[in-house]
């Protein structure tokens, strides 16, 4: 009987004891786990969300898009972006915060996204939206709206609805307007608390009464080739203004608001591999103690020193392993509810994720959980080999 | 390295051996200067008082111990220079141990406790059955074999453990109070299936109080502070 199935059934013998391993190193697995989807999620959720709206460059005023001052004149920013040769297309984005009113409510608040597209190419240009009904918001007198919007005011495609947006000043006091509902839409930078309007710059004029200017929040362009190149001769071509690419924005947010969450998950990740390592190395320790007479009369029988720690070894590979094996699936369980429970919190794109997997985020888990079983196996196993067996004999014979 | 003289034929070879315990309150002397030979096929029992010396000795012999002072041969060969990885592959071939209190492992049947020795020696799981089978009806427990100890008498424990003891075809077995947990009845069948491994080639030290046990050895020695004071030939 080589030393794993040895030890398999060293763990039948003192079923309480493998459970209790199994169960602790399943949970500490599943929250070892969820750190590891926690410490890359966010990144990689921007990351997949950046590269799935289809655009490579990202131009704004500020350090980061959409945060910070507006960019200026932006139609011929726009025009002279949209005329380098590595620019396919180029789309304006104009926030504002905006009103719908409902008969006998309160007014729902809403971000109102305006998009005007400039294309060298002729390339078809899709805003930062998906439509998943109706048809897309084309004018000055159309837009598309989210789902809840939908559901709250009980319109859909077709339907019409009254909104005031304030493009200038939170105090303004423009007049509603009537727009028509040209679909729904889902809106995957939308923050997780707010409602969302989409529609051309023009209707976001008619929902400004005209007060928008030549403001734009962030430039969005889609190049022909490698976006590193683009984004050099964009800051070439407009000096004053900052054109990151999906990765430099993902780095600058990783450098930024996503480190807090990178550094929680490093420590808690440090606390609990602590953790299994102690319970691991406690259990064996016990176990091993409870079992010195016998172990002693093994080595005395001709089994090695190799042998009888490659026993030990097993067995903490055995526990660990299989309480990793059922850390996976409760580690994911407990991702999505906490994934939930984070998405709530105001000011997070609903399409945002904070625990993602990833393969890597797999491997490093099964780096650790080997780690942990041979970090955990280290004190029994030196108990077993400086086992003195003619003392331990002795001893056994004298209790 | 081996050694050229008239004990050639011994299969162990204690010259002078003396083991020292370093304790708190001083040294201890648990074996003083014993020189002593067991040829192939000797039957030897150890008797002598608590605390004597007798298992250390024992330990000695079967080189799960070193000695502090003193030249110990195993089959001619000076076992002191060898690592502990040599010495535990010397028990495993050549050593049988049958000790007090069994020391079967509770969660292996029977049979798998008796191959346990045969698979550490890297025999064929074939050849393995075959030997645990034909142990385990040599020691007259051929219908136990998938019983657990839980599940066995404290004689058949000790049938068990000398069937693992004997696994390897072993030059030498040492036997520690082997029947010091049994009763009367049962150390006697203990007895006279250890007076049968002995008669089949196998030589046979015994450390016991018990004196029907010594009784049947051919040679008893009797220890007293650590030290061989005296020997009885039958």
């Amino acid at each position: 009987m080589r030393a794993l199935g040895f030890a398999a059934r060293s763990l039948v013998r003192q079923p309480a004891r493998a459970t209790l391993g199994i169960l602790g190193v399943a949970a500490v697995g599943a929250l070892l786990f969820d750190m590891l989807l926690l410490s890359q999620g966010l990144l990689v959720s921007m990351r997949d969300l950046l590269e799935h709206s289809g655009w490579d460059i990202r131009v704004s005023a500020g350090d980061l898009p959409g945060r910070g001052p507006r960019v200026q004149n932006s139609l011929e920013v726009a025009r002279r972006i949209a005329a380098l040769p590595l620019v396919r297309s180029t789309l304006r984005v104009r926030m504002a915060d905006a009103q719908i009113d409902r008969p006998s409510s309160t007014p729902i608040r809403a971000a109102f996204e305006g998009v005007s597209a400039l294309s060298t190419t002729g390339a078809d240009m899709h805003p930062p939206w998906t439509v998943t009904r109706g048809r897309e918001a084309r004018g000055p007198h159309e837009v598309v709206i989210d789902d809840r919007i939908a559901a709250a005011l009980g319109v859909g495609p077709g339907g019409t609805i009254t909104l005031r947006a304030s493009c200038v000043s939170d105090r303004e006091s423009l007049p509603p307007v009537r727009v028509d509902v040209a679909g729904i839409a889902e809106f995957p930078f939308a923050v997780s608390d707010e409602d969302a309007i989409g529609g051309t710059f023009e209707a976001l004029q008619t929902a400004c009464s005209g007060n928008v200017g030549d403001d734009a929040d962030l430039l969005l362009v889609t190049s022909t080739g490698d976006s590193n190149e683009t984004a050099a001769a964009i800051r070439t071509a407009v000096p004053d203004l900052r054109a990151m690419t999906n990765a430099e924005v993902v780095g600058r947010l990783q450098q930024t608001g996503f480190s807090y969450f990178r550094q929680i998950s490093t420590v808690l990740t440090t606390v609990t591999v602590s953790f299994a390592v102690l319970l691991i190395t406690v259990l064996l320790t016990v176990s091993v103690n409870q079992r010195l007479g016998e172990i002693a009369a093994l080595r005395a029988l001709g089994f090695s020193r190799s042998r009888v720690v490659a026993d030990v070894l097993s067995e903490s590979a055995l526990i660990v392993g299989s309480g990793g094996l059922l850390s996976l699936p409760l580690g994911l369980l407990l991702a999505s509810v906490l994934d939930r429970i984070l998405k709530d919190m105001p000011g997070i794109p609903v399409e945002l994720h904070f625990f993602v997997f990833e393969s890597e985020a797999l491997t490093i888990h099964i780096v650790l959980l080997v780690a942990t079983a041979i970090i955990a196996a280290l004190y029994p196993m030196r108990i077993v080999s400086t086992l003195p067996i003619a003392a331990t004999l002795r001893a056994e014979v004298m209790d | 390295m081996k050694v050229n003289d008239n004990a050639a034929h011994a299969v162990v070879d204690a010259r002078g051996v003396s083991r020292v315990f370093a304790m708190p309150a001083g040294p201890v002397v648990a074996v003083r200067e014993v020189t002593l030979q067991i040829c192939g096929g000797d039957h030897v029992a150890v008797r002598g008082p608590s605390g004597c010396g007798k298992s250390t000795l024992l330990h000695i012999l079967g080189c799960v111990d070193a000695p502090s002072s003193g030249t110990l041969l195993f089959d001619n060969q000076d076992v002191s220079g060898l690592s502990d990885a040599r010495r535990s592959r010397l028990r495993l071939r050549h050593i049988g141990f049958v000790f007090q209190r069994f020391f079967l492992l509770p969660m292996l049947t029977a049979s798998e406790n008796v191959e346990l020795p045969l698979s550490e020696a890297g025999v064929g799981k074939k050849e393995r059955q075959q030997r645990t089978r034909e142990l385990l009806e040599y020691v007259g427990l051929a219908s136990r074999a998938d019983h657990r100890p839980s599940q066995l008498s404290g004689g058949e424990m000790q049938r068990v453990a000398i069937a693992r003891a004997l696994a390897n075809r072993p030059r030498l077995l040492l036997a520690d109070e082997p029947t010091g947990e049994l009763d009367e009845s049962t150390g006697a069948q203990i007895a006279t299936l250890l007076d049968r491994v002995n008669r089949d080639g196998t030589a046979l030290v015994i450390v016991t109080h018990d004196s029907t046990l010594a009784s049947r050895a051919a040679r008893v020695l009797l220890m007293r502070d650590g030290r061989i004071e005296g020997e009885q030939r039958r």
